[in-house]
């Protein structure tokens, strides 16, 4: 029974479609996501090696102790937060609707009920 | 620096056995502060128990809570059971020894959530009942896979434990000033009252109960730091710089990690493994739906990256309230009770007894909920997966299997304390390594390749995961801290404190090689069966839904 309704939501190019929209965002977001972190991880590995993770030791300013590396950090925490924020508003929203839409349509015609 | 003051500590011990003696024989008073809160908590919580107890009837029931918790109360919780004591001690005690590299236990790990959040959350709702396990089985052969995932999930779970009871004991005595051994029973007896009686339902609130307290807790110690320097971060971290023994280096990175690799299979195993931890992903079959399996992300993501700021305050302000106050130091002007309590001196500091008191009694609850949270998960391992589904091969009643869930509990109760006792005094620390590496090596990649790639077979993953954990176990014991510290060998084999790169590329490949040459009738049976998979990943049809009451 429910391997109709399964069958029938992959013949329907709406479910392909939602499903390379989704995908697309997905990847779009991890690669933010896993960028930040092996800067981070990197940074943390080669300081003070490289110019970029040098960065991390500099003050914010001449006089300054709080360092560039707190500030990175703080941002970094705040921005997963918005990665996750951002990813429910348009899975929970828009992606929720779509896939309502196609569930309905395949137990329709295949006669069966959630 | 550590060995002139270890010098300097056996000197004045020579010099002066009367002080080294009293110091020993002295017993930290008891905190009649800290013992009152901590007996609200048991009393609110036993209340829960008994009221969840009468609510706790099927499987369901007992491993999801009927799986009718609300994304935002389940968000509480995860914050719970993610915010042990390593998250509110652990990382104030690394930024106040190594400085800036504590917070890689921060930023790393949080990253966590927006991974769990894109890759796994709503998925695993949409595919499983109460386990991992379930996820896999749904294409891949039931005993060999729920062997394995059970198997590294009793590894990550009595790992986590033996971590939370020693650290426990240890900590509670020297808050509460009372034994020991009597932490130990405390802690063992309240974790099987709640979990073998209340079930998920009576853990879930505990944990709610206990992330409040923590989040609230933690707020009040830094507001009371950020207003000692009128609410300027730049001033605490200068009092930070100025009592710290490197100057500067307390706000730079390069403390703790000795090499690149080190840092970079560090930061693998905290990311991977965070992402992966059985008692936290069995939290997401306690909501009904995708939609609020990903509400519990967001919420618990919100509490958790707000938690993982407030380190950033904590620990420095550990730095400059603790360092060089003569009340928190001992006669070798070390820290009293080890860099554990530094954050517990700084709310003395900053609050004086009451919340000294406050601050012990949510320690003390931290450690009780997530010993709880990490029970329930191994008890479904025991229950769900060994007995139920590879013993009797699916054939389990309902009964049967609450019973056992019961039964396994309590063992696992037991051995908490069993183990606790045992462990007395060690330095284990380094056990957190175990449960996170095992938890980046199996699970991850298992969970990742089943949902997402369509040629994973049976042969695939046993092999690979199998490998994975033997080469995770075999490289923690030939390395520095197993290897040369604690059998004291004089180097170690394999260089490395963290070698979860390793295995998680071993335990990988293995997987995805073993798979692709997997041309057996079996493996052409579970390829094909990954269309209807992915359709139910992504609609949740045919999915587990709420039980009705």
């Amino acid at each position: 029974m429910m391997q109709n309704v399964y069958r029938h939501i992959q013949a329907d190019p709406r479910f392909h479609a939602l499903e390379r929209k989704r995908r697309h965002f997905t990847f779009l977001l991890l690669a933010i996501l896993l960028a930040n972190e092996a800067w981070y991880i990197l940074a943390t590995a080669f300081y003070p090696r490289f110019g970029f993770a040098r960065l991390w030791g500099e003050p914010l300013a001449a006089g300054y102790t709080t360092t560039w590396g707190i500030v990175i950090g703080i941002l970094q925490t705040l921005l997963y937060i918005a990665l996750v924020g951002i990813y429910i508003y348009r899975a929970n929203g828009e992606f929720e609707v779509l896939k309502n839409t196609i569930v309905r349509d395949a137990l329709r015609a295949t006669g069966g009920n959630s | 620096m550590k060995k002139s003051s270890a010098r300097m500590a056996a000197v004045l011990a020579a010099l002066m056995p009367g002080l080294a003696f009293a110091q020993a024989a002295v017993s930290p008073p008891t905190n009649v502060n800290a013992i009152m809160m901590f007996l609200v908590f048991v009393a609110m919580s036993l209340g829960i128990t008994y009221w969840a107890a009468g609510r706790t009837k099927s499987t369901k029931d007992f491993l999801a809570a009927g799986g009718s918790i609300s994304g935002f109360k389940n968000g509480l919780a995860i914050t719970g059971d993610w915010a042990s004591s390593a998250a509110l001690m652990g990382i104030a005690a690394l930024i106040y020894t190594t400085g800036f590299d504590g917070l890689i236990y921060s930023v790393v790990p949080f990253g966590a959530w927006p991974l769990m959040m894109l890759l796994i959350a709503e998925r695993l709702r949409n595919l499983g009942k109460f386990t991992i396990a379930d996820i896999v089985t749904l294409r891949l052969a039931r005993a060999p896979v729920r062997s394995l995932i059970a198997s590294a999930s009793l590894a990550f779970v009595v790992g986590y434990i033996i971590v939370q009871m020693v650290g426990a004991g240890t900590l509670i005595s020297n808050l509460f000033g009372i034994k020991y051994e009597t932490a130990q029973l405390v802690i063992g007896v309240l974790i099987v009252l709640y979990v073998a009686f209340g079930g998920m339902l009576a853990t879930t609130y505990v944990q709610l109960i206990k992330a409040v307290l923590l989040l609230a807790g933690a707020t009040l110690v830094c507001g009371l730091v950020l207003q000692r320097f009128h609410w300027s971060l730049e001033g605490l971290y200068s009092a930070a710089v100025t009592n710290y023994p490197g100057g500067s280096k307390v706000m730079q990175p390069g403390g703790m990690l000795p090499d690149p690799v080190s840092a970079i299979s560090c930061g693998v195993m905290l990311l991977l493994g965070g992402a992966s931890m059985p008692h936290v992903l069995m939290r997401f079959f306690t909501v009904p739906d995708a939609r609020e399996a990903r509400k519990s992300v967001f919420y618990a993501a919100s509490f958790i990256g707000y938690f993982y700021l407030l380190t950033f305050i904590i620990g420095y302000g550990a730095v400059a309230f603790v360092m060089k106050d003569p009340q928190f130091l001992d006669a070798t002007g070390a820290i009293i009770g080890g860099a554990n309590m530094a954050a517990i001196h700084l709310a003395m500091a900053m609050g004086g007894d009451l919340l000294l008191g406050f601050i012990s009694a949510v320690a003390f609850a931290t450690i009780v909920a997530v010993v709880a949270g990490l029970t329930i998960a191994g008890a479904s391992a025991i229950s769900h997966d060994l007995y139920a589904n590879v013993f009797r091969h699916g054939q389990a009643t309902d009964t049967e299997v609450v019973k056992v869930s019961r039964i396994a509990a309590l063992l696992l109760g037991v051995l908490g304390v069993v183990l606790g006792m045992a462990f007395k005094g060690q330095n284990i620390a380094y056990m957190i390594v175990l449960p996170f590496t095992v938890s980046s090596t199996v699970f991850f990649p298992i969970l990742i390749l089943s949902m997402y790639w369509r040629n994973l077979t049976t042969t695939g993953v046993v092999t690979g995961g199998w490998l994975g954990l033997a080469t995770a176990v075999i490289l923690l014991v030939l390395g520095p801290t197993i290897w040369q510290e604690i059998l004291g060998n004089p180097a170690p084999i394999f260089p490395y404190k963290y070698p979860a790169l390793f295995s998680v590329t071993i335990s990988f490949v293995t997987m995805i090689v073993v798979s692709l040459l997997d041309h057996s009738p079996r493996a052409q049976t579970e390829r094909a069966a990954f269309n209807d998979q992915f359709v139910r990943s992504q609609t949740g049809l045919g999915a587990e839904s709420a039980a009705q009451h």
